[in-house]
């Protein structure tokens, strides 16, 4: 794949017709891919030898064949593994998902989806906001385009609180805090979890493009992976899944990217048999930004006829069990991103052996990461 | 010398108290199941105290089926004159209720029990062919308003016999007055001009899983007879391609299996008690379509270079009609391999399939290609029913081949209505699969291989849906071929689906000592 600039996540019109913001917006995103294939050139120059077979589509692009999309779109449930069943007696503990959260404090989500629930005072469900937005997505707009965060959070949040206020809300001393009180106790505006971020999944997959052994042997299973290459968690369905999918093109010697625009997408959702009085409501599922299969936010509430006729979200069945909690919902959604592997099969990697390739800065790119200080690779921890 | 398998922390199982069908299958090329409710419930559990004693247990089934396979091995075929009738029983949530109490019957820790079938037929995109919201609205059993409260299984070898312990078995006058009512029956039988096959002809039954767990005292003697030697790492196998999964998986009150690692997790506290040594049971009456499958098979290969309708149904099922998987034997049938069971279901996904290494006194089977990686579905597609319900080795969206463990059952389905004369005409003949299958979480094995990955044109790995049983609201699925080695792709679309739910239930197949002492007795 060979492209001349990369594209807001989901193709997202946040940053209007101001061509200046979008090529910050293609250079920031460059420079991360750039960091990535930096560190893992690093690692396996350190290590032997061998060729990334991570590139980044507009400064190293290629313009020999790509495989289907298909073998290149990885899916995962967005629903936490780690609080999912664990055994025929051992059910999904959904509350455990979705505790409480305070300003300061993120989101156990991990799965590069979050939901806040809003209840009425009488502890009823009246909405349930999904958002996979990464946030140093939003920390880039918060650096370059103030505004547009505040009336992101006016449309999506709508926060009972004047303009200044919300401004002062969200950016206290004049620096925009992630975990203020409308993104964490009072909703969802993008994902609040450490390694929910767009810099850990390009590095998640320039790292899973590293073949590994141990023993001697060519590891090709997911979780002996994630763990001898410790790029993320594998007790996430993300990561491991992510990694194994990236690891099998480069274990066929291809050449790997990620398809513009980056991003982690909700696919799709499964509203069969969720009801309202017994009438179909998967359509109160809405996507509010973005679209299948590269949806951004979804809401689910009901029509205001409903409403007004004194129901709530907690009246709502999903195959007749009740619905209690967002993340009955969350397991309802198809996660994914887009990867890209070229037909060619060229590069003879050596496998290496198990050890994280570092995520501190190349002294090369030293400086350029000073100079933009929400560019950071971090890993998927 | 390759060394046997030896873990003594495999249970112990209860064999006279887990219903034989449930980990060791009736096997039987006759089997009626009778959909029956209460009227009345001291007459119901006068009933249930006289059947009690006829109700199979594990240890009967197992040993009269170890019996029949020496005799058969001994013989070169099966063995004619060894004739048995079984039967065991399952409760709906309703009928647990009735004769327990709703909160014993919510103790059943599977909330798509409690709700029963018709509430989750929407959620698994079961369609009404005439149209109605309800999609159980014209269900010949277990719709709306129709949920029987037991399901009996009477299976034989000999129609004749089935017959006779139905007359035992059914209520009675004697049992009433208000004994249970017979609300449903129906006899599946396999098919007489092709044994173990299903109605569009491919062979079923193919892979099960391999249930861990010893029959007696001693260490070595296990319900799942190994053929292989330990193999490296967690994941071992009774025979080629066949895992072995820890019992709490299917039968309530043993160690189930770890969806991270494989390893045995200790199982929960029961409440009620009693509920140890059930399982809970999964009945889809399955009708299928076998012309309109014949005539789109037949269509959609002539729109493909080089394609034959056989191919081309191999592809869309994983195996061809013998049984013979697509990834040994990808161009055309290999009908000795379709019937060799220490090969046909030798296979992985992303791998390379190991050599197997048989235990001493196996004898090795005839050689036959060997299984390739096949990652991205070139040979086998991802979207191969085999494949959507079992990915294997392969990743699915919900987490790594331990946890695909964690998602298998055991089926025992068997074939209804006679076999079609003209495969590529509608005789307008009802027929199709009782489907049937054990396990201790339909939430999180039946209705996760049906709704998350045969429905998913996306999961467990993306490449369209499972067009076999996979259902979806428009009845349209997506089915991707991949050609050019993965650089281009042939995408069919079917206009319609050839299996049709009309019929069915979620059940608790309860231990013997529980149907006798407390569903026949009550608290």
């Amino acid at each position: 794949m060979k492209i001349d600039h990369f594209d807001p996540p989901g193709n997202i019109d946040d940053l209007g017709n101001d061509a200046g913001l979008k090529e910050r917006w293609s250079k920031e995103m460059s420079g991360i891919f750039d960091d990535s294939i930096e560190r893992v050139t690093q690692f396996l120059q350190s290590h032997g030898g061998g060729t990334c077979q991570f590139y980044n589509p507009v400064t190293g692009g290629r313009t020999d064949p790509d495989l289907v999309p298909s073998l290149g779109d990885i899916p995962w449930n967005g629903f936490p593994k780690r609080f999912g069943a664990t055994g025929p007696t051992h059910p999904t503990n959904f509350a455990a998902a979705e505790p409480k959260r305070n300003p300061g404090q993120a989101r156990l989500q991990d799965e590069y989806l979050e939901w806040h629930v809003n209840r009425n005072t009488a502890d009823k469900i009246v909405s349930i906001h999904f958002t996979c937005e990464a946030w140093d997505y939003f920390e880039f707009l918060a650096a370059q385009a103030p505004d547009t965060v505040v009336a992101l959070y006016q449309k999506f949040i709508n926060p009972p609180v004047s303009h200044a206020q919300l401004k002062a809300d969200l950016f206290p001393r004049e620096t925009y805090d992630r975990l203020n009180k409308w993104n964490t106790a009072f909703g969802a505006m993008h994902l609040t979890h450490s390694a929910n971020n767009l810099g850990a999944e390009v590095f998640l997959g320039a790292s899973a493009t590293v073949r590994r052994q141990e023993d001697g042997v060519e590891i090709t299973q997911s979780i002996p992976l994630i763990r001898c290459a410790d790029y993320g968690d594998d007790k996430r369905n993300s990561d491991p899944n992510i990694g194994i999918a990236v690891n099998d093109l480069a274990r066929e010697k291809r050449m790997i990217t990620l398809a513009n625009p980056v991003g982690l997408y909700m696919a799709d959702f499964d509203g069969a048999g969720i009801t309202l009085n017994g009438n179909p409501a998967g359509g109160f599922f809405r996507v509010v930004r973005g679209a299948f299969p590269q949806a951004l936010r979804a809401v689910f509430d009901l029509p205001s006829a409903e409403v007004t006729a004194g129901h709530s979200v907690s009246d709502v069945k999903i195959g007749g069990q009740a619905l209690n909690f967002g993340g009955q919902l969350a397991e309802r959604i198809t996660m994914h991103l887009f990867g890209i592997a070229s037909v060619d099969q060229a590069v003879n990697n050596a496998p290496m052996g198990c050890g994280a390739i570092p995520t501190t800065s190349a002294p090369a790119l030293a400086a350029a990461a000073a100079a933009f200080p929400h560019r950071r690779l971090h890993p998927r921890k | 010398m390759p060394r046997a398998i030896r873990s003594p922390r495999e249970p112990l199982l209860d064999v006279k108290e887990i219903q034989g069908n449930i980990l060791a299958g009736f096997n039987k090329d006759q089997q009626l199941l009778l959909a029956l409710t209460f009227r009345d419930i001291p007459a119901a559990r006068r009933w249930l105290r006289r059947i009690a004693g006829q109700i199979s247990s594990l240890e009967l089934v197992n040993e009269f089926n170890s019996l029949f396979r020496k005799a058969r091995a001994s013989l070169g075929s099966d063995p004619a004159g060894m004739i048995a009738t079984w039967a065991n029983i399952a409760f709906s949530h309703p009928g647990l209720a009735k004769l327990t109490s709703v909160e014993d019957a919510n103790g059943v820790p599977d909330g798509s029990f409690q709700v029963g079938l018709p509430a989750r037929a929407a959620t698994l995109r079961d369609q009404d062919p005439g149209g109605s919201a309800d999609p159980t609205a014209h269900w010949k059993i277990g719709g709306t308003g129709n949920v029987p409260d037991v399901l009996l299984i009477i299976a034989s070898d000999s129609i004749s016999e089935l017959r006779k312990a139905e007359d035992r078995l059914r209520p009675n006058s004697g049992d009433g007055p208000g004994e249970p009512q017979l609300i449903w029956e129906e006899l599946g039988q396999t098919r007489p001009d092709l044994p173990g096959h299903e109605h569009f002809g491919f062979k079923d039954g193919v892979s099960q899983p391999g249930v861990r767990g010893r029959l007696h005292a001693k260490p070595d003697v296990f319900l799942t007879r190994r053929k292989l030697a330990h193999a490296a790492g967690k994941m071992q196998f009774a025979k080629p391609g066949q895992p072995l999964i820890w019992p709490g998986q299917f039968v309530f009150g043993y160690q189930s299996t770890d969806r991270e690692t494989g390893d045995p997790v200790e199982a929960g506290k029961l409440k009620p008690a009693w509920l140890m040594n059930g399982s809970l049971l999964v009945f889809r009456r399955l009708q299928q379509n076998v012309a309109g499958f014949t005539r789109f098979v037949k269509d959609a290969a002539s729109t493909i270079p080089g394609m034959t309708p056989e191919r081309l149904g191999a592809l869309l099922v994983g195996r061809w009609k013998s049984g013979a998987p697509v990834l040994r034997a990808a161009d055309h049938d290999l009908p000795a391999l379709g019937t060799s069971p220490l090969v046909n279901n030798d296979f992985l996904f992303t791998a390379n399939s190991p050599p197997p290494v048989f235990l001493p006194g196996i004898r090795p089977p005839k050689p036959f290609p060997e299984a390739p990686a096949d990652a991205h579905g070139l040979i086998c597609p991802h979207a191969a029913h085999i494949r959507k319900v079992n990915p294997r080795d392969q990743d699915s969206d919900l987490g790594d081949q331990f946890d695909t463990l964690t998602r298998r059952i055991l089926r025992r389905g068997i074939p209804y209505g006679p076999p079609i004369h003209d495969p590529a005409t509608d005789d307008g003949v009802d027929r199709g699969l009782h489907f049937l299958c054990y396990q201790t979480s339909i939430e999180q094995q039946f209705e996760t291989v049906q709704l998350d990955w045969a429905n998913s044109p996306n999961k467990p790995t993306v490449g369209g849906h499972d067009v076999i049983i996979g259902q979806t609201s428009d009845q349209r699925r997506a089915f991707e071929l991949l050609t050019n080695a993965g650089a281009s792709t042939q995408k069919l679309t079917t206009p319609t689906q050839w299996v049709t739910p009309t019929g069915g239930g979620y059940f608790f197949a309860p231990s013997i000592s529980a149907l006798r002492d407390v569903l026949g007795v009550g608290s």
